[in-house]
């Protein structure tokens, strides 16, 4: 059975970019507009890994990841936050709540990639 | 030409974007501390540079970081917004867009104007930033010759293996790190030749928390890979995790400096290496004995723990190649589904199709009398109508965002035009087709160009006149009785009823002896070839004008009409239907024809018993509870045969009372049928002239009906009476005032 990945951002196009790269590799694909949509998709079903904006309206990146640190069935899945460079200090603050895999936007594909295969659970 | 599915998303986004910033930004001129408002902004404009950043579109993401930035700069307080900013944020909005569509198109290079734009631009964003600019930093892909130069000089390995020595930090679990994934995934850029697990540091097992990592590991890799491809692997763990990594044939003294750098006991490591093949057994003694003796006095590994943001310009080719691939073969996925407006107009053909047959199946069942089958039918009636309703549902859209097109131009013209104008927007929210929507603009526009041009006054002037020196032009929608409307008001001027009438006489749209009221005077302004404007100005008053205006409202099944009061402000109203497919519609008979009139626009039913006989003499007027209504008799004017047999005097007429505009007429019928649900099917080419009649629906027994433009038959009995009353004004005196 293929691994489910949450993709959680507020730009329709970064999410159709990041499904369609997940997609092309065989993974599952929930998508979220932002963290308070997430969280409402977070089921109880196993996702294997979250990939996170940083900057989103109602529940933003942060403030999400602490909420999932504290999720019991999900507090050890891997995060995967995308940020800009020039959000340099909300990275700090990321990696404080648990966030620890940043990837910078713009990326490529390989890129995202490559990062899923490192965190994605078994 | 289909575009792919991500640049759709992407061209889709970036409009939504770029919308919403001009509102915001034309919101922010009113409330400059709103700081929701400029945390969306900022939020827009991220959105926007973020998502072009993905599919490389360096222009749009170099330009929007630069907006971004004095943006960023207005959310931390440190720029307060003034209307320069404003102004300025505007223009960048507009060149974001010109860079957005040249991406798209191919992500051609700029052309020498837009280059120019842009530099202005940026130059004058620079000065808000006080010149700290942070410009992108353009990576330079420089070439890093990590792989060591296979010099035989003494010391060095003879090993040909990376060494990596990991210890997890014991919180790297919580984090959600696994470390065997790491492992895992090395082995796709190298073969790993050997692998020891350190479980040193394992606590007793009663102090051992499952939830953290005891565990480190020495790995020899076999790969061509270059150190930061190794580097990033583990680029996530860097924090929970010390991480060594040796390239090949290293010297030996790099091993040692591992060995102390390492936690574990010299001896054990040591043991390690030569088990995992980086060392012999003679390299260990050799190493050994030289830290013993302290001789190591060579440089630190400078060099391991560098270049992570290295680009090697290959690998970037060759992720483009890759993400190209990608991106064409898979299609899109998202809450909103769009669908091609042709499947969506075949869906409410079928279903206009349903409803007729409907009708047929249930005028049979009526005729068998079988009341469970009426029953059913019944039901099924009730359900298509739902489905009607839902279907001419997903058609419709909200009004607001052609309301908030508006906005930018009611702010520019009365920029140019020297007046200080407030746009104020009612009723965004309601809903009409979208079909009636797209068209809706154009007469939109040159309504609310007129208006600023013409009705709204300069700033002097209205100060002379008392009034508030900023002029107010109000957009607002609203339903009414089954149709929307749609007000552009202003509190200028009004119109000139002296300058419209000279207008009109000279023009030879009216007769000299012809007295009209003030509504017919100012409605004149929507005949054919009528425009006041002394000079033409670039803003309105091509001459074109307003009958243009009405001949695109009445090809919508609408009408349009001005009031207006000279001196303070005049009001047009837009009336449209809701659809212009299936309507609701009322079934009459007229002899052996059935015509439908829309529901929407009938006032009552009454019958001709009802009224005092007295005031019927002309045949063309009836009083209605003190009011004088002209009426039309539909076989009159349709010559259509009336058995005489069936009517044995007027008295058994049924008048529909029906408004067009704010005005009245009574239709007469021999009939009333009932409400009918009435599909939309446009009258054949030979039939376009025919006045009075928009179109023809099939009736459940098969036969035609014909629906009644209720304005354009009442104007067209009206020109008949004119000519009539031209012809024999001497003798009739009365019946001109058939229609007023």
């Amino acid at each position: 059975m293929s691994k489910t990945i949450l993709i959680v951002d507020d730009s329709a196009s970064v999410r159709t970019v990041v499904a369609t790269t997940l997609k092309g590799a065989g993974y599952n694909v929930i998508q979220a507009n932002d963290g308070k949509d997430a969280l409402s998709k977070m089921t109880g079903d196993k996702i294997h890994m979250i990939i996170s904006d940083v900057n989103m309206p109602n529940m933003n990146g942060i403030e999400f990841v602490k909420e999932v640190k504290k999720h019991p069935s999900y507090k050890f899945t891997p995060i995967c936050m995308l940020t800009t460079e020039s959000e340099a200090d909300k990275m700090q603050e990321g990696k404080a709540a648990g966030a620890k895999a940043w990837i910078v936007k713009p990326f490529q594909p390989p890129k995202l990639l490559a990062a899923v295969e490192k965190l994605v659970l078994p | 030409m289909t575009m792919d599915p991500g640049l759709q998303a992407f061209s889709e986004e970036s409009c939504e974007m770029l919308e919403e910033i001009e509102n915001i930004l034309l919101k922010l001129e009113d409330d400059p501390d709103d700081s929701s408002l400029i945390n969306e902004l900022f939020r827009s404009v991220h959105t926007i540079k973020g998502a072009a950043g993905l599919f490389g579109f360096d222009n749009v993401v170099s330009f929007t970081h630069v907006t971004e930035s004095v943006m960023m700069k207005v959310r931390d307080g440190e720029l307060a917004v003034t209307s320069d900013l404003l102004n300025l944020l505007l223009s960048c909005r507009d060149h974001i867009m010109v860079l957005v569509d040249i991406a798209l198109l191919d992500n051609a290079a700029l052309d020498a104007e837009t280059r120019q734009t842009d530099g202005q631009l940026s130059e004058k964003l620079n000065v808000f930033l006080g010149g700290d600019l942070k410009l992108m930093e353009t990576e330079t892909a420089k070439e890093v010759a990590d792989v060591p130069e296979s010099d035989a000089s003494s010391g060095n390995m003879q090993n040909s293996n990376w060494h990596i020595s990991l210890r997890f930090k014991e919180n790297v679990l919580c984090d959600g790190m696994d470390p065997l994934s790491f492992i895992r995934y090395l082995s796709t850029i190298g073969d790993i030749e050997s692998l020891t697990t350190l479980y040193e540091s394992l606590p007793p097992p009663a102090q051992m928390n499952p939830e953290s990592c005891y565990l480190g590991f020495e790995i020899s890799l076999r790969s061509e890979a270059k150190k930061e491809e190794i580097e990033e692997v583990f680029e996530f763990v860097q924090e929970d995790c010390v991480i060594h990594i040796l390239p090949p044939h290293s010297h030996v003294d790099q091993f040692i400096q591992l060995i102390e750098e390492l936690p574990e006991e010299n001896l054990k490591l040591g043991e390690i290496l030569k088990l995992s093949g980086a060392l012999t057994e003679r390299e260990l003694q050799e190493a050994l004995t030289e830290q013993a003796s302290g001789e190591v006095e060579q440089p630190l590994i400078g060099d391991v723990v560098t270049a992570q943001h290295v680009v090697e310009t290959e690998v970037v080719n060759a992720a483009v190649e890759k993400q190209k691939q990608v991106k064409a073969s898979k299609a899109r996925e998202s809450q909103l589904i769009r669908v091609n407006a042709e499947k969506l107009e075949t869906l409410i053909n079928l279903i206009g199709e349903l409803v007729i047959s409907g009708a047929h199946t249930s005028l049979l069942a009526k005729k068998s009398k079988d009341l469970k089958l009426l029953e059913s039918i019944g039901q099924m009636s009730q359900q298509v109508e739902e489905i009607r309703n839902a279907a001419l549902g997903l058609r419709m859209v909200q009004i607001g965002e052609t309301f908030n097109k508006f906005r930018r131009v009611v702010r520019e013209l009365s920029k140019d035009l020297g007046k200080e104008i407030n746009l104020v927007i009612e009723g965004a929210d309601t809903e009409l087709d979208k079909s009636v929507v797209d068209k809706i603009g154009d007469p939109l526009m040159h309504l609310v160009r007129n208006s600023i041009d013409h009705g709204i006054e300069a700033s002097e002037q209205r100060t002379a006149k008392n009034k508030p020196v900023v002029g107010e032009l109000k957009l607002s929608a609203r339903h009414e009785s089954g149709s929307i409307v749609i007000e552009i008001s202003d509190d200028g001027n009004g119109l000139n009823k002296e300058k419209i009438l000279t207008k009109a006489l000279e023009k030879g749209l009216i007769a000299d002896n012809q007295s009209l009221t003030e509504a017919e005077i100012h409605n004149l302004i929507f005949k054919p070839g009528f425009s006041t404007a002394a000079t033409v100005s670039n803003i309105s008053g091509r001459g074109v004008g307003m009958d243009v205006v009405r001949t695109n409202i009445e090809s919508l099944r609408g009408q349009v009409e001005v009031h207006s009061v000279a001196g303070s402000g005049s009001v047009f109203s837009i009336r449209l239907p809701l659809t212009l497919a299936i309507i609701d519609g009322f079934l009459v008979r007229v002899g052996h024809q059935s015509f439908i009139i829309p529901l929407d626009l009938i006032e009552e039913c009454i019958s001709s018993q009802d009224i005092t006989q007295s005031l019927y003499k002309d045949g063309n007027t009836i009083e209605l509870r003190g009011k004088v209504i002209p009426v039309i008799r539909l076989a009159d004017i349709y010559g259509i045969q009336v058995e005489s047999n069936e009517k044995p005097n007027n008295l058994n007429d049924n008048i529909v009372i029906t408004h067009y505009g704010s005005k009245l007429v009574g239709l007469i019928v021999d009939e009333l049928l009932g409400e009918y649900q009435t599909v939309i099917k446009p009258l054949g080419k030979i039939f376009q002239n025919l006045r009075g009649i928009s179109g023809a629906t099939i009736l459940g027994s098969g036969e035609v009906g014909l629906i009644i433009e209720v304005p354009t038959l009442a104007n067209y009995v009206q020109e008949l009476q004119q000519n009539s009353f031209m012809a024999n004004s001497e003798q009739q005196v009365n019946s001109s005032s058939l229609l007023h």
